[in-house]
């Protein structure tokens, strides 16, 4: 009774097309977030926060530089980011649009990808909330435009790193407190890991297996995201934020058609 | 249109379909009965491919649904059970959101757009957000939103819960115009309803499909026997050995 003949080969994927469906998503997900309101109100928190921290440091030590500022972010950005990611799936799941998004043609790493995009848009924003500071110092002095730029692709790449594992969390559970505090702890994992007194701490414990050394030297994203701060572009620092923020978008994508299953 | 071969799904250790196996072709408006629980949204939540079968095949205008979902997908317009939308959304943003999904655009998106608000009736709540819909409303922006890609198989899951009479009657008078180019497959626990614009029956007990035949056929027995179009449908699914509370 069918009306075509069956047809047994596997979707190819169309590179065009996919893009469209990306762009589609993220599009609707940066307009429901900015709808929210939790994305705006983190963005003014997050911007007073690190324009005002820095500049407790700027006038205290007087020095035209913004490693201070670079430095402040990593733990900043560990409980800011979370408010961005947490909704991604959580609510999807919890109001059932899920089941809406995935009965349209979207494949699971295509959405991802365009909520991933949305956030990164959203983070974009928090970002551009802190040029005032560059601005600043390019007015009074001459900072090292370089670090600074260097600076910011670390930061880039370090929140595109934490939104990537806020979207796994936020897939794995139905609550967005729970994704909240989850890719918190993460997060904050990540950069702690990376300090050499928390390394020292964790290797006094079990000296035989040198467990915070090894953490810093290849988990924590404290470690590479200090190398752009400092101004050193290398291609491990890329491949470390890429690699992780790679694996974390599959693995929501793995994630979400286990939950179809 | 629609084949389904020797379905099976279980949720853990509980069989929620058993064995299924049904054709509904373009044309058709096809009634899904059964009690809560029986197995409906199941089978339509495989259909739309959300669901992936554990045995059997599925089928949608040529294309198998565990291997071409996207096909799949572009060729069937679902309302599903609960028809959760995305409620900050406008509804003209909504519509035009899930027709770009599945590829429309330009002169082709507006058409069918005019085409779906017109036929649901939305013209009143374009602008609205859906949050601010009422029931009956949002139900009809679901069925805006299953339809607006001109798909060739329409699965409606309890289509007419949250609206109130009159709305069901123009609903089901809409269903029945549908019918023409499509494959419609409808699922209900409202026997008039089915029976009102439904050409066939098919009705699930237990996760058993327990009767697949014409309204026509079964009014035709149960005129035969002095009893009513429901009496009739109880009596086989009392007869089918299940327990449940008829269709």
């Amino acid at each position: 009774m069918s009306d075509a003949p069956t047809s047994t080969k596997r979707e190819r994927l169309e590179l065009g097309p996919a893009a469209r469906r990306v762009g589609l998503v993220a599009a609707r997900e940066l307009g429901a977030a900015i709808d929210t309101k939790i994305a705006t109100l983190a963005a003014i928190a997050y911007a007073l926060l690190a324009n005002a921290l820095f500049m407790n440091e700027f006038f205290l030590a007087g020095v035209v530089d913004m490693e201070p500022f670079f430095a402040a972010q990593p733990l900043l950005l560990a409980f800011f980011l979370p408010a961005l990611s947490m909704r991604l799936w959580a609510e999807e799941k919890k109001s059932r649009t899920v089941e809406l998004l995935f009965t349209l043609p979207v494949r699971p790493l295509e959405a991802v990808l365009g909520k991933g995009l949305a956030a990164l848009g959203l983070y974009g924003l928090f970002l551009a909330c802190t040029l005032p500071i560059p601005l600043m110092l390019e007015v009074l002095g001459s900072p090292d435009r370089g670090a600074i730029v260097s600076g910011y692709l670390g930061l880039a790449l370090f929140g595109a790193l934490l939104l990537a594992l806020g979207g796994l969390a936020s897939a794995l559970v139905r609550d967005q407190i729970v994704a909240f505090v989850t890719s918190a702890l993460v997060g904050v994992a990540l950069v702690v890991s990376g300090e050499e007194r928390v390394a020292s701490v964790l290797d006094g414990l079990a000296p035989a297996l040198a467990l915070g050394t090894f953490l810093r030297e290849n988990v924590s994203a404290l470690v590479p995201y200090q190398e752009f701060v400092r101004g050193v572009v290398r291609l491990s620092g890329l491949l470390y934020f890429g690699l992780f923020a790679g694996l974390a978008l599959w693995g929501t994508a793995l994630v979400l058609e286990r939950d179809r299953a | 249109m629609i084949r389904l071969e020797h379905v099976t799904k279980r949720y853990g250790a509980t069989l929620a379909v058993d064995d299924v196996s049904f054709e509904v072709a373009r044309g058709e408006v096809v009634g899904f009965l059964g009690p809560n629980g029986a197995g409906k949204s199941t089978v339509l939540r495989m259909l739309s491919t959300w669901l992936t079968p554990d045995a059997g095949t599925i089928t949608v205008a040529g294309h198998d649904a565990r291997t071409e979902p996207l096909a799949v997908r572009r060729a069937l317009g679902y309302l599903p059970e609960h028809n959760a939308l995305y409620e900050t959304m406008r509804v003209d943003r909504f519509l035009a959101f899930v027709g770009k999904m599945h590829g429309l655009g330009g002169k082709r998106l507006e058409e069918r757009a005019l085409w779906v608000v017109a036929a649901c009736q939305l013209e009143g709540v374009l602008a609205k957000k859906i949050q601010h819909c009422s029931k009956g409303y949002r139900q009809r922006v679901g069925v805006a939103a299953a339809l607006i890609h001109d798909p060739a198989v329409v699965l409606l899951d309890e289509p007419t819960h949250g609206l109130d009479p009159l709305q069901v009657a123009l609903f089901l008078e809409f269903v029945r115009k549908l019918a023409k180019d499509h494959a419609v497959l409808f699922s209900t626990h409202i026997l008039s309803e089915a029976a009102a614009v439904a050409d066939r029956l098919l009705v699930i007990q237990q996760g058993k499909l327990i009767l697949d035949a014409t309204v026509a056929a079964v009014r035709g027995e149960a005129q035969a026997g002095g009893r009513t179009l429901e009496d009739e449908i109880l009596a086989r699914v009392r007869g089918s050995g299940a327990s449940g509370k008829g269709a």
